[in-house]
């Protein structure tokens, strides 16, 4: 693996966050974004892009390191974009552009 | 493929090379249990990694078995009761007779 | 591990602040959005997943649970095969493609607690789940910190969710390493006599059913844990 976080995804993290610890904190009720990213994540291994297992691995290995102050129920979310950044399925220019058109249009008045 | 192991044989799983795409965990290597069930023919996990995920695609079927083991023998000092356990489903391939005399 | 990146923080607060929008909500979206226009699957098999992983939660294993806590005859039928039985309360393990979703396989398997065995589920290698019966797994059942604890020291594990056992009882962890799925079957508690199979699902929780729990006649779970 051997690769560094991306600025893109560094910058999903809001600083003011808590640090979620021991195990029964870190229960959570699952936000809609979340159940639409297990369906990314279902489609990307049923389709063949990103396998699960793979996946779940990134999910550990990056979870614990470069992305080690994100929470928890971010980690398919942020690993799913930066094991696709990784493969080259999606360039970080095209995620930024793409991120600021959908906050634009979840923002619009 | 015949099935090599019953149930209440006791069976020690293989210190073989961690192949790539395994699911043998690491803790299990080298320890000695007992069958308590069987569990159907499965490709193997080393196969479907690679796209072989069915017979007609080169995926190799065994019988797998659910092995249940003592904690005690898993763990060097093992924290909890005696009586404890854990089982985890094994591939045939991954298995071998217990010694005689092993633990 | 140290990372060396200048956080701009004031420009990252007015982004949380003004627009009041999630960053991971729109991470999510973008990914997807991305992920369609390049072909890498379409937008009906995410809405197939979507619905699917919305129609999913606890109330269909503690269905199971409930059932089986009245009808012997039924339980007998679950400890039997417990992907069929599953379909007696409406869950079919072959949805939503018809063949299952990648992760979940078709072979699924109750674990019965009693007196001297309590059952409790993990799967070290990548947290497998029984999704169909239980929903979405909880986030610290998918932390390395639950995954590799919970098959070395089970009762400390155990405890720290509040559960305790003496030396009479067999803990029995099941890792699910391979194709099966897992779900435990908790005891019924005493003070439930008479009660109806709807009464006894609402103690059902979930964490009864992964094994770090049990049942109360006065738990229920949708009780607050401020309540009472």
């Amino acid at each position: 693996m051997g690769s560094t976080p991306y600025r893109i995804l560094l910058d999903a993290l809001d600083p003011g966050a808590p640090a979620e610890t021991d195990l029964p904190e870190l229960d959570h009720t699952p936000d809609p974004w979340e159940s639409s990213m297990q369906a990314t994540c279902e489609c990307l291994s049923w389709r063949g892009t990103l396998d699960n297992l793979d996946r779940r691995h990134a999910e550990d290995a990056l979870g614990e390191t470069l992305y080690h102050d994100f929470p928890v129920h971010t980690r398919p979310a942020v690993v799913t974009a930066h094991e696709l950044l990784d493969r080259g399925v999606i360039t970080e220019e095209e995620l930024r552009a793409r991120m600021d058109a959908v906050r634009a249009r979840l923002t619009r008045q | 493929m015949n099935r090599t192991f019953g149930i209440g044989d006791r069976v020690t799983v293989k210190n073989a090379t961690s192949m790539f795409h395994t699911r043998t965990q690491a803790y299990t290597r080298g320890k000695t249990g007992v069958v308590v069930e069987f569990r159907p023919d499965w490709v193997i996990p080393e196969d479907e990694a690679w796209g072989r995920d069915t017979p007609e695609r080169g995926g190799r079927e065994e019988p797998f078995y659910v092995v249940r083991f003592k904690q005690k023998d898993l763990w060097p000092n093992y924290t909890g009761f005696d009586v404890d356990t854990l089982e985890t489903e094994v591939a045939q391939r991954w298995l071998d007779p217990a010694k005689e005399n092993a633990k | 591990m140290t990372r060396t990146h200048d956080h701009d923080h004031d420009a990252h607060a007015a982004i949380q602040s003004s627009s009041g929008v999630n960053e991971f909500e729109v991470l999510e979206q973008a990914v997807r959005e991305l992920a369609i226009e390049k072909g890498l699957f379409s937008a009906e098999d995410h809405r197939r997943f979507s619905e699917w992983a919305e129609s999913i939660g606890p109330s269909g294993g503690s269905k199971l649970v409930a059932k089986a806590w009245v009808d012997p005859e039924f339980n007998a039928r679950l400890l039997a095969d417990g992907t069929e039985a599953c379909k007696e309360v409406g869950i079919d393990w072959l949805d939503p493609t018809g063949v299952g979703t990648p992760s979940d396989y078709t072979y699924f398997y109750v674990l019965e607690n009693t007196p001297t065995v309590h059952n409790v589920i993990v799967c070290t290698l990548c947290s497998c789940y029984p999704r169909p019966v239980l929903g979405m797994s909880p986030d610290w059942y998918r932390t390395p910190h639950y995954r590799r604890r919970l098959v070395r020291w089970p009762r400390e594990v155990l405890a720290e969710f509040g559960l305790h056992f003496g030396p009479d009882v067999e803990v029995r962890v099941h890792d699910s390493n391979q194709k099966s799925r897992f779900m435990v079957m908790p005891m019924r508690p005493d003070g439930t006599e008479g009660w109806t199979e709807e009464q006894l699902a609402a103690i059902v929780t979930r964490d009864t059913m992964i094994g770090v729990a049990q049942p109360k006649a006065d738990w229920t779970a949708t009780s607050s844990p401020s309540a009472g």
